[in-house]
């Protein structure tokens, strides 16, 4: 193989031109730090995101890590007996794609640690066919090994391969090279190869045959092993490859998390914890879950979603720098007078100084220093509220999640939504949840109550519950529970003794029926029936201190986001987007010339395609052209119409009038028509 | 004859064409045919007899795969490589080719270029097979035979350009009895599998062979499979003997119990998947979000759904539908007209939307996500694009999904599709 060097040249170029644009983009990324960086709500911004970015990567890593030490024993594993097939690993990671990229990542890194350095992924987009696929992945291997072995060296000395000579027999020369010369001995010191390609379904079937079939040829010389991320099921592997192709792989399959699964994790480990105090509004927060559970299903979307709304709430000002854990007694210090004037600009603060005494009201208007302290007391509140709304809504999800039909819902997310929107213990559901407890057969609710009971004591230290508010709960929960457990020791058949003895004195049937009735009614309760009686009235009354909406608290738009002007911002909307910049240009433009008090005004100033849009709709479903063009003349140029004598127009505005038509027509408004001469057919309808 | 005895000892039932190959290149100082065309199916030992001839014979060979030489350059160089030793060589067409051929004319002298796959060729360049056929008058009389394995006779290469017709020999399928011969020569793989735990002759083995194929040689003669099932079914054919249930001579019973494995792994033939699965249902398995369900029914619904019928089948106030006659005998008649057993028809993309929106019972926004839905569906190859990517309006798809699939989809909604399907739509 002769390599030549002149190739090092653009390579060389190449990484250098690499190197300098992330370089600018670094300072770039500086540059817009400055603005905000300094400012108190951006450093608390970064340090929470920060912390609940980490979070997330470690409970990906978490979460993906037990199908990942699977599938690695399992790659590690393929050539340990003689093969006469190639193994392959199908790993169903379910629809959403982009979620999987990190996945795939960390599974590369674990490849690349454990097992071995010849590694390469292969996207359908690079492999339209067969040759691009042959080089593209032979391309990575040889240069990963060339990376591995000089890495800091220049680039220049060593000769490179050039794309278009990598062919197999290439690769093996390269894997002979590297195995055989080294020690003499083929089998312990060989490392696979791996192939991963992350998205099957994208990958043309036909060339990936032919790649299977070729390197079945060389399997006794290039151990290879296959990765397919399929998103749908294994079918779609056997209904791309035929017969001949699929006898020659051998497939293992494993299967990561359902991307439902995965959201809850991330919403119930780190979104609803105390750890992180950002929390989303009622109304934010089923946005964002209708978006995944209707739309895309894809959890990395729901958290970029949920980074932009926590964007979106702390750039409101430096009030929101008290959205943290720690240090909010110190930034009340700090806090300058235009920061409290800020927070006194929060909508709730309106309330508090309605419900303040009439002295009191001008001193927390003007007075800083007083202000400072209401606001700390207020805060505090917020503070304790929060891990308790998070273990008693936890309490009440293992309490209703199994009950028929879920009233509640079977997720805490489910719960969540409701409680941080309305009171919930006040709710329909919530009475149909305890109602249906209260049929509950003893060895259900006791299992409940046992779980209930272990959350409280292992929540205890992080919640900012009192000592004696705890002991008080799992005393009672002790005392139901002894006295549950008595409950087969004691008899009571005495009460029903007594009551049978009423019925014989009896007068007529009527009055019988309405006696049976009401014996029926209230029979009397049984000791476990009132066991569990009070202790659901002792839970509920719990729920009802502890599970108070957020909207009860001052100040609770510090924490919790439920702005719904994002909806524009999350959800794009393509055609409303253009409807508005070709209807009302002012919305985008902010220029002061063509702002408009409704709809239907159109201004000599906005531009053409703008004017020729709005005259557009009010057009049927044929346009006629002349007419078209003369009601553009009467708006740009009024006073030249109004002379009927001039048969021509000026040439400059019909060429205006031309291009901006032919732009309506490129956005596919209207389309020229062959039916009728002159007219143009209009396309869509409404805004 | 030492040479051929030993050849047909060792690849049994192939002694005609071991006896042809014998005649063309084993007598030393006669000059190699031109061309050798083999043919025959898969696995029926075409590779394996002509390597292990030509390798007893002491002839120099060089195999050449054609898959892998996806252009032209790459097969010559490749050849080069293989049979002359050039690393470096740089060949780019037919003519170069030769004119390398014949610088190193000493080295190629009494050499056999083997050519699998050569069904490929009928796809490559028009000049290569020709050129492979004329190869020793090419390069002036260079003394190289070339071999060509195929799965298709060679009357599938003729054009209207003569060629010289080379020497054929046809390798046909194993019969039965010739599977169950070469079959048994296994017998060492199946002592070892079984670990020695207990001893068995010949005769034993083949009761299992035979069982074996009497399941098998109906759906599958292709002989490496076949090998590859039996070995896997072998254990479970001994499991009643290592359970110490049945005696090695019991082979009625080892049969009847053998007999629900083999059927399953009928099911599974061609299928290595290590894991033995759950019979995996896609539309149980799969997890789309709510509106793509809806935009796939929806999508089932444009494709088997003519659109004549979408006014009457989606709008409330559609009108009152005279009878005609037709109708009437069109509803007689029966299952052949049906358009869920015709294939799916493509549909507008409009079409689609207007469809979904009249079955979504909640209201939709009409937002990018769901546009990007469809897109998401095509690229699961749940739905197939039609047009090209530059056609921005009119983007015509079609389902890939069939009726069980999406009555599973729509069970999962809470829709009942077939109210929506012009073909159950009147019951």
């Amino acid at each position: 193989m002769s390599s030549t060097v002149s190739v090092s040249k653009g390579v060389f170029v190449f990484k250098n031109g690499a190197k300098a644009a992330s370089k600018s983009a670094r300072k770039k990324k500086k540059a817009t730090e400055s603005l905000f960086c300094d400012s108190l709500w951006y450093k608390t911004y970064k340090t929470l995101w920060n912390s609940v970015e980490t979070k997330i990567q470690e409970l990906n890593n978490d979460m993906f890590s037990s199908v990942l030490s699977n599938l690695v024993d399992c790659i590690k594993n393929s050539y340990a007996n003689p093969v006469s097939e190639i193994p392959a690993v199908a790993l169903l990671t379910g629809i959403n794609m982009p979620d999987h990229s990190a996945q795939f990542k960390t599974l590369k890194q674990e490849i690349k640690r454990t097992i071995t350095p010849h590694l390469c992924t292969l996207s359908g987009e690079d492999c339209h066919n067969l040759k691009y696929l042959v080089e593209t992945m032979i391309h990575q291997l040889v240069k990963n090994e060339d990376v591995m072995d000089e890495e800091d060296e220049s680039d220049s000395d060593t000769p490179r391969i050039k794309k278009s000579q990598c062919n197999f027999s290439l690769l093996q020369y390269w894997y002979e090279e590297l195995y055989l010369n080294k020690s003499q001995k083929l089998s312990p010191s060989k490392k696979i190869i791996v192939v991963i390609i992350p998205h099957f379904e994208n990958f043309s079937p036909k060339v990936l045959q032919d790649f299977i079939l070729i390197a079945s040829s060389y399997i006794n010389i290039l151990p290879f092993v296959f990765v397919f991320g399929v998103a749908t099921s294994l079918s779609v592997v056997h209904r791309s490859l035929p017969y001949h192709v699929s006898s020659k792989i051998n497939i293992q399959v494993f299967h990561s998390f359902p991307s439902t699964v995965y959201l809850n994790n991330v919403l119930e480990n780190i979104l609803f914890s105390r750890d992180c105090p950002f929390h989303l509004g009622g109304k934010v927060f089923n946005l964002f879950r209708d978006i995944f559970l209707f739309y895309d299903l894809s959890v990395s979307g729901f958290i970029q979603n949920f980074k932009y709304a926590m964007l979106e709430h702390f750039s409101y000002g430096n009030a929101m720098a008290l959205c943290q854990k720690k240090h909010v007694k110190q930034i009340i210090e700090d806090f300058t007078h235009d920061d409290l004037e800020n927070v006194r600009q929060i909508m709730s603060f309106r309330k508090l100084v309605e419900s303040e005494e009439p002295e009191n009201r001008i001193r927390l208007l003007t007075d800083d220093t007083y202000f400072k302290n209401v606001l700390r007391r207020e805060i505090k509140k917020i503070m304790s509220y929060l891990p308790n709304l998070h273990l008693f809504l936890r309490c009440l999800h293992v309490l209703v999640h199994d009950l028929p039909k879920a009233p509640l819902g079977k997720q805490v997310r489910e719960l969540y939504a409701v409680a941080v929107s309305k009171n919930i213990t006040t709710t329909q559901e919530y009475k149909e949840c305890f109602q249906l407890l209260s049929f509950q057969s003893k060895e259900e609710l006791t299992k409940k109550i046992v779980r209930v009971k272990e959350l409280i004591v292992n929540n205890f230290e992080q919640s900012h519950l009192d000592y004696e508010v705890e002991g008080i709960l799992v005393n009672e929960f002790d005392k139901f529970m002894t006295q549950l457990d008595n409950l087969e020791l004691v008899e009571d058949k005495k009460e029903e003794v007594t009551q049978k003895d009423s019925l014989l004195e009896l007068m007529n049937r009527l009055d019988l029926k309405e006696k049976l009735k009401q014996m029926s009614q209230n029979k009397p309760l049984n000791k476990y029936e009132k066991i569990r009686h009070n202790l659901l009235n002792f839970l509920s009354s719990q729920f009802e201190v502890y599970l108070v909406p957020p909207s009860n608290f001052y100040f609770h738009e510090i924490f919790f986001f439920n702005d719904m002007s994002i909806q524009s911002h999350i959800i794009g909307t393509h055609r409303t987007a253009i409807h508005t910049a070709l209807n009302d240009p002012h919305f985008y433009l902010q220029c002061p010339c063509c702002s408009i008090p409704n709809d239907s005004v159109i201004l000599p100033s906005m531009p053409d395609i703008c004017i020729v849009y709005k005259l557009h709709l009010e057009c049927g479903k044929m346009i006629n052209l002349y007419d078209w063009l003369q009601s553009f003349l009467s708006i740009v140029d009024p006073q030249e119409l109004d002379d009927d004598s001039k048969p021509t127009v000026d040439p400059e505005l019909q060429a205006r009038f031309t291009q901006a038509v032919a732009e309506l027509e490129y956005l596919g408004f209207i389309k020229s028509s062959k039916r009728k001469t002159d007219h143009v057919t209009r396309l869509t309808w409404g805004g | 004859m030492t040479t051929l005895s030993k050849l047909e000892a060792s690849l049994p039932c192939r002694s005609a064409q071991i006896g042809q190959l014998y005649n063309l290149y084993g007598h030393k100082g006669e000059p190699f045919p031109d061309s050798v065309y083999i043919s025959g199916g898969p696995s029926v030992g075409k590779s394996i007899v002509v390597r292990t001839v030509l390798h007893e014979l002491g002839v120099k060979y060089a195999v050449i795969n054609l898959i892998e030489c996806y252009t032209t350059k790459i097969l010559f160089e490749t050849i080069l490589n293989k049979l002359v030793g050039l690393g470096d060589s740089r060949c780019d067409n037919m003519m170069d080719f030769v004119d390398n051929l014949r610088r190193n004319r000493a080295a190629l002298v009494e050499s056999v270029l083997i050519i699998d796959k050569a069904e490929k060729l009928r796809t490559m360049d028009f000049n290569l097979f020709p050129g492979f056929l004329k190869l020793k008058e090419l390069t002036g009389g260079i003394p190289v035979s070339v071999v060509f394995l195929s799965q298709i006779i060679l009357q599938k290469f003729y054009s209207r350009s003569s060629v010289v017709e080379p020497i054929q020999i046809h390798f046909p399928q194993y019969s039965k009895d010739e599977l169950l011969e070469i079959l048994s020569s296994d017998i060492d793989y199946a002592r070892t599998a079984v670990t020695n735990a207990f001893h068995f002759d010949s005769n034993f083995y083949q009761n299992y062979l035979n069982a074996f194929l009497s399941v098998f040689y109906r759906h599958c003669r292709d002989l490496s499979e076949l090998r590859y099932v039996a070995r896997t079914n072998f254990l479970n054919y001994c499991q009643p003997i290592l359970r110490n249930e049945n005696t090695v001579e019991d082979s009625m019973a080892l049969w009847r119990k053998v007999a629900p494995f083999l059927k399953q792994a009928l099911q599974n033939l061609y299928l290595r998947v290590s894991s033995p699965q759950l019979p995996d249902n896609l539309a149980q398995n799969l997890e789309l979000p709510f509106y793509a369900k809806y935009l796939l029914i929806a999508a089932y619904l444009a494709s088997y759904n003519p659109a004549k019928d979408d006014k009457r089948l989606f709008m409330k106030y559609h009108g009152r539908k005279t009878k005609t006659m037709r109708d009437v005998k069109r509803k007689n008649k029966v299952t052949e007209q049906l358009n869920t057993l015709l294939g799916p028809k493509p549909f507008s993309f409009d079409r689609l939307l207007a469809i979904f929106y009249s079955i979504v019972d909640d209201k939709v926004g009409f937002n990018n996500n769901l546009l990007v839905q469809v897109s998401s569906l095509v690229e699961l190859q749940l739905l197939s694009s039609l047009s090209d990517g530059s056609t921005l309006d009119g983007a015509k798809y079609k389902c890939n999904v069939n009726f069980d699939f999406i009555q599973m989809v729509a069970k999962m909604v809470g829709f009942n599709i077939r109210k929506y399907l012009s073909d159950f739509s009147h019951m």
